[in-house]
């Protein structure tokens, strides 16, 4: 899936999906949960938690 | 690839022409003629060519680069930083009297208004590009919110500092100090604070991209 595709079927500009994918952006848990089903998976399996 | 580069340095010297032009609206005059309304015209020739040059571009290569809530932002931050500093630059002329006595005032007014509608032709220009497609999500939602906070911050600041400078100024020192003048510097103080906000935010998606 192109990112352009992923942020059409997400709602969002391509320019998040590629802030997201560089860690620079933090999606609110809506967007997260869009994501993931765009992709067909679970939250868990697309967004990790990295606890400091 | 050279044509393009020697089309954008064209219009960057015709926009900085045109701003050298506008700063001399007003008290100066080249051989009786304001050159200000020439200065505006060339601007907005210029923004009017730039803006064809980019609906030319396909829209996924705009898309590839930059999101529309940036364009909208750079656009910003270009018409209010021309603003802010041909306002700094005119500002004695407000201290002669109110626009409807005052030919150079009304030059300048004039010339701000001029600005204010190309920035909104622009802006309803650039949104017809982005047509169907998503224009504002929560990311932008976001930067908004944090980059008017420093908006806010840089207009309290601009006029608290205006406040100070008039309050403890001695008396003899504030001849210059007109009511219309006092008005137009809260103008200014408003022009600061969009700058700043426009500013705020263009670093911020400039942050994400890096």
């Amino acid at each position: 899936m192109t990112q352009q595709a992923l942020a059409q079927s997400c709602g969002v500009t391509r320019q998040t999906i590629i802030a997201l994918e560089a860690g620079r952006y933090s999606p609110s848990l809506e967007l997260a949960f869009r994501i993931a089903r765009a992709f067909g998976v679970g939250v868990e399996e697309v967004f990790r938690w990295k606890s400091e | 690839m050279m044509t393009r580069r020697w089309e954008f340095a064209g219009l960057l010297i015709a926009a900085g022409l045109a701003l050298w032009l506008l700063l001399l609206a007003g008290p100066d005059k080249v051989l009786g003629f304001d050159p200000g309304k020439a200065g505006m015209v060339l601007l907005v020739t210029v923004t009017w060519i730039s803006l064809y040059r980019i609906s030319r571009i396909p829209r996924s290569d705009l898309d590839a680069v930059v999101s529309p809530g940036e364009w909208k932002a750079w656009l910003g931050l270009g018409v209010s930083l021309v603003g802010v500093v041909y306002f700094v630059a005119n500002v004695r002329v407000f201290g002669a009297g109110p626009a409807w006595t005052n030919p150079e005032a009304s030059a300048v007014a004039r010339n701000l208004v001029l600005l204010l509608i190309a920035w909104t032709v622009l802006s309803n220009v650039m949104g017809s590009r982005w047509k169907g497609v998503v224009q504002r999500d929560e990311r932008d939602r976001e930067i908004e919110v944090k980059a008017s906070g420093w908006g806010r911050g840089a207009l309290i600041s601009g006029v608290i500092g205006f406040a100070l400078m008039l309050g403890f100024s001695p008396a003899d020192r504030l001849q210059w100090a007109t009511h219309f003048m006092i008005a137009n510097l809260l103008v200014l103080a408003l022009m600061w604070g969009w700058l700043c906000e426009y500013a705020a935010t263009v670093a911020m998606y400039w942050h994400d991209r890096r």
